[in-house]
């Protein structure tokens, strides 16, 4: 019962989150500052979509077996195009998927076939000249898919803002965008503190940071939001509380999702660098491992408590407050963690009679269609 | 006693899936090939992926209608090519061209040819001097090896026996622009080019200072100027200038094989020379590629060797009628994106726009002028900013990887599952699987419906969304828990957990499907594909659960054998559940117990 596990499992309110938020908010405050600061005086490894140039991959073994080194490539390049040197020669890879990427600065057309010409007729990759994959990119591409990701962003935040608003409220909206901007600035700024290479798939996965990291806020507070349903008429546990409840009703399921959601990243990212070296795949499992786990966090740690301490600005809710303190220091009664009941049982109930209502509606036709139903209802009435 | 509250029919729900899935299977199988293989991306199956971006030199926001015509002609070019599946498509200001297969490279050079324009040239034309080896600039048809015919002696003009047929034909929509408001139509920056080195956002400023420097000496007004940079020019180097030059002023280049350096009078008169100032050669309306209508390589009339058939619209046939008989036995450059690909003298004054243009040409170089003729007629210049050939075996290989990957994902989603809830386990186990088959022939749908093809960013998409499938589930599950907890039996749980989690699973789901809407919406490239398997597989989620893992968690929950706690993996939330019972009936009577 008391174990970390089983207060886990159990979920009754035993960790108090929201109470030590300010903790949380300077932790995650000096972080933020660690990462701002990284972006702004150290900046970012810019991968090549964004600088422009050329990227040439090939196996790096040869139709006779025998292993195709980076300098024999090297060697290759500046035979085939006289003045100009690559930027990196590297192997990648493993296994059948081994092979040799050269990065260069932007040859046009001509050189690149040149050079691909070159390359089959001196190192004889497997499979020949059609083996060898070539990439060119110019300066402004990685600009241009950033900058309309930064238009999809800026747009994102509208029509999510509309809809927590309608959906929930405003409080809840502002503590949700909190948490999706506190990941995002931490995400790019890991990316600029150990110095992983940006490319367009990067800023994909940024982008769908936003969506997890929201998706896992909008279930705490959906919580959050029946919990405190009528929680002004009553005197048994004040917002924060009624909060805290909540975050830890769904704590066993925002760990389970960030896992499970996790899990298949981490499959990603062993595939994206164990088979095939560096690509998409690696890029946006990179991003994701890092902004999912600080989503996690942040829907737990930071959204809910700026959610109260915005709730608690409102007079009605201090007052409310007030009446819970005055009540408990009165009576010798219930503790805080003592359970685990709902408040909207009334709701609930409605939304079952409702349900029930809609079922019978549409199962009419079917009765007599079907004969089926009624042989197998009584077997279901037997085994209740 | 616990009402029956919420009694669904789990059966009609399955049944209602099985129908969907029927239904898919049934499309795949029986519509349009019939073959149940999704369209794969460049990335994944190999070939030659070609992103070309609108390039106005003003930095505006090139036309709809200009962007679609562009469209449709490099669509023409990438058939030219004889390639099965190759793809034009418009994607914003980008073209993005897609041939698969090994031998694809010809795409790369498609989006090269862009503006053409007529400019006559001044004086004679000088030898480059420098060896004429490597070429950096490629001729946009994609072949001009053999060794050309002297520019200055070919020669155009003779009217052709059609002369008259050409007068008669309306002049399409396009045709009557350019000599309507020479200097502001949409081909050209106009009056504003001379100041500021146009400075669209997405040019290098390095860039920007060269194209500045080769315009004010290239480009130069001054007579001097421009002798002294035809010295200079030197056609073995890339040229700056190259789609960037200023149609209104005159321009030094080079031919496209660097053999020639040409001195080339401006293609628009200056402003203040109207109409009819007969003195030199400014005095024409601006003619450009817009103005033709078509262009064709025939054998010589003549003689032996081949000719191409120039075939000018009503508005262009005036013009070109102007300009010829002003400069009879001049040469008129023919320039594309600045460079030269040839040069006749014309003849004789040519009306009624049937022209003629005859010269040493083989096939293949009178098809390649043809083809820069007709189809150089891009109304827009642009960049190549993305050109990738994939090989067929590092495509294969990313498609495994991406396969691994997700299959590895699945498989460690699972043994969690298994592990944490048991028999709810299973079930989300089976949800995922039937989830996925859904998937797979909505995938194969679309490819044929809508042409959606299925890259490396797809399929990340995908297994990410392996996360908020599965969350879906985890919600209802430990709402279900809550419930038992609650003091509730597993059967009398499922129906109020289901109401509770419902509404959350939607929020969230709306939420994350408005992150891939947007994304899809507004993104480029592989972004879009990203977007869409998420924003896809986030709605057959929903359809999934309501239809798959809901029914089944409601037939278990009514097995005896099932709903045993040892395998729903709910032990401790009953026992938890029970310890409630307990201490909430001593103290309240509110809560009603079977």
């Amino acid at each position: 019962m008391s174990s970390v596990f089983s207060r886990l499992y159990v979920g009754n309110g035993a960790f108090d989150i929201v109470g030590k938020r300010t903790r949380w908010y300077i932790i995650s405050g000096i972080i933020l500052l660690v990462c701002i600061g990284s972006m702004v005086f150290k900046g970012f490894n810019l991968g090549i979509d964004f600088e422009g140039g050329t990227k040439i991959s090939m196996p790096s073994v040869s139709a006779s077996g025998q292993t195709i080194t980076t300098s024999t490539v090297e060697d290759v390049y500046s035979k085939a195009l006289p003045g100009k040197k690559p930027n990196a020669v590297q192997a990648v890879g493993s296994g059948a998927s081994a092979t040799i990427q050269l990065k260069s600065p932007a040859l046009n057309i001509a050189e690149v076939a040149t050079l691909k010409t070159a390359l089959a007729q001196d190192t004889n990759p497997q499979g020949g000249q059609t083996a060898i994959s070539d990439s060119a990119v110019s300066a402004s591409w990685g600009g241009e898919i950033s900058g309309k990701a930064l238009w999809a962003l800026f747009w994102f935040f509208i029509a999510v803002t509309v809809f927590l608003v309608l959906y929930f409220e405003w409080q809840m909206a502002v503590g949700a965008l909190v948490a999706v901007f506190h990941d995002v600035i931490i995400t790019a700024g890991v990316y600029s503190i150990i110095g992983f290479e940006v490319t367009p798939a990067t800023v994909i996965g940024l982008l769908t940071i936003l969506g997890f990291s929201l998706y896992d806020t909008v279930v705490v507070f959906d919580k959050v939001k029946e919990n405190t349903r009528g929680l002004l008429g009553l005197t048994r546990r004040t917002y924060a509380e009624a909060s805290n409840l909540a975050l830890n009703q769904t704590l066993m399921r925002s760990i389970n999702t960030s896992l499970i959601a996790l899990l298949p990243v981490i499959g990603l990212l062993v595939v994206g660098v164990g088979v095939l070296g560096v690509g998409t795949l690696q890029d946006l499992a990179l991003v994701q491992l890092v902004g999912m786990f600080i989503g996690a966090l942040s829907s737990i740690f930071l959204a809910t408590p700026v959610l109260v301490d915005l709730k608690m600005r409102d007079p009605k809710f201090i007052a409310q407050a007030k009446r819970v303190a005055t009540r408990r220091a009165k009576a010798t009664g219930p503790q805080v963690a003592e359970g685990i009941e709902s408040v909207d049982d009334e709701a609930l109930n409605a939304d079952l009679r409702k349900e029930e209502a809609y079922a019978a509606a549409a199962s009419v036709p079917h009765r007599t269609a079907k004969a089926g139903d009624a042989r197998r209802r009584p077997t279901g009435k037997r085994q209740r | 006693m616990a009402p029956p509250a919420g009694q669904i029919r789990p059966a009609k729900y399955l049944a209602s899936f099985v129908l969907i899935v029927v239904a898919l299977y049934a499309l795949v199988f029986l519509t349009g090939n019939g073959s149940a293989k999704p369209k794969l991306g460049i990335d994944l199956q190999g070939g030659t992926l070609v992103t070309l971006t609108a390039r106005q030199e003003d930095g505006a926001q090139p036309s709809e209608e200009a962007l679609n015509r562009a469209r449709d002609l490099i669509e023409v070019r990438v058939n030219g090519l004889g390639v099965s599946g190759a793809e034009v498509v418009r994607d914003g200001n980008n073209l993005v061209i897609t041939v698969p297969g090994a031998d694809s490279e010809g795409a790369k050079g498609l989006g090269q040819t862009a503006r053409l324009a007529f400019r006559k040239v001044i004086g004679q034309p000088v030898p480059a001097g420098a060896v004429p080896q490597t070429q950096t600039s490629t001729p946009p048809s994609g072949s001009a090896s053999t060794p050309p015919s002297a520019p200055p002696s070919q020669s155009a003009g003779s009217p052709p026996p059609s002369s008259g047929a050409p007068q008669g034909r309306p002049a399409p929509n396009l045709a009557a622009q350019p000599s309507s408001t020479p200097p502001s139509s949409s081909t050209a920056p106009s009056s504003t080019a001379p100041s500021t080195p146009s400075a669209p956002s997405n040019v290098d400023p390095k860039v920007a200072k060269e194209i500045q420097e080769a315009k004010a000496l290239r480009q130069a007004t001054d007579p001097q100027i421009l002798q002294q940079a035809a010295l200079m020019l030197d056609c073995s180097q890339p040229d700056p200038l190259r789609g960037n030059d200023d149609l209104d002023k005159p321009l030094v280049t080079c031919d496209e094989k660097g053999e020639f350096k040409y001195t080339l009078a401006p293609v628009n008169p200056p402003k203040e020379d109207t109409q009819t100032k007969a003195d030199d050669y400014t005095n024409y309306s601006r003619l450009t590629g817009e103005d033709i209508n078509n262009a064709a390589a025939n054998n010589n009339p003549n003689g032996t060797g081949y000719v191409v058939n120039l075939d000018f619209k009503s508005e262009g046939g005036t013009k070109w009628g102007a300009f010829t008989s002003a400069n009879v036995q001049q040469a008129v450059a023919v320039v594309l994106d600045g460079e030269v690909m040839s040069a006749p003298t014309i003849q004789s004054a040519i009306s009624g726009g049937s022209t003629e243009i005859s010269g040493k040409f083989t096939l293949k170089e009178a098809q390649n002028l043809a083809n820069t003729l007709k189809y150089g007629a891009l109304p827009l210049s642009f960049d190549s900013s993305e050109a990738q050939t994939i090989s067929p075996t590092l495509g294969l290989q990313s498609l495994k990887a991406g396969l691994i990957a997700g299959g590895i994902g699945l498989a460690l989603v699972f043994v969690y599952c298994l592990f944490y809830y048991r028999l709810l386990g299973i079930l989300t186990i089976l949800s995922l699987v039937l989830s996925a088959v859904v998937i797979y022939a909505v995938l194969v749908l679309l490819g044929r419906l809508i042409g959606f093809t299925l890259d490396l960013a797809g399929i990340a998409g995908f297994i990410v969304a392996i996360g908020i499938t599965a969350d879906s589930f985890i919600v209802f599950f430990e709402r279900l828990k809550d419930e038992v907890r609650e003091g509730r039996t597993f059967r009398s749980a499922v129906p109020r957990a289901w109401v509770r989690s419902r509404r959350t699973i939607l929020s969230a789901d709306a939420v994350s499907f408005i992150a891939a809407a947007v994304l899809y919406i507004i993104a480029v490239g592989q972004v879009k594909g990203f977007a869409f398997t998420l924003g896809m597989s986030t709605v057959l989620d929903l359809v999934v659960v309501f239809l798959v893992t809901h029914p089944l968690v409601a037939i278990a929950s009514k097995s005896k054998f099932l709903s045993k706690s040892s395998l729903s993996g709910l032990g401790g939330a009953t026992r938890e559940g029970a310890a409630h019972r307990a201490t909430s009936t001593g103290k309240t009577t509110a809560v009603k117990e079977a």
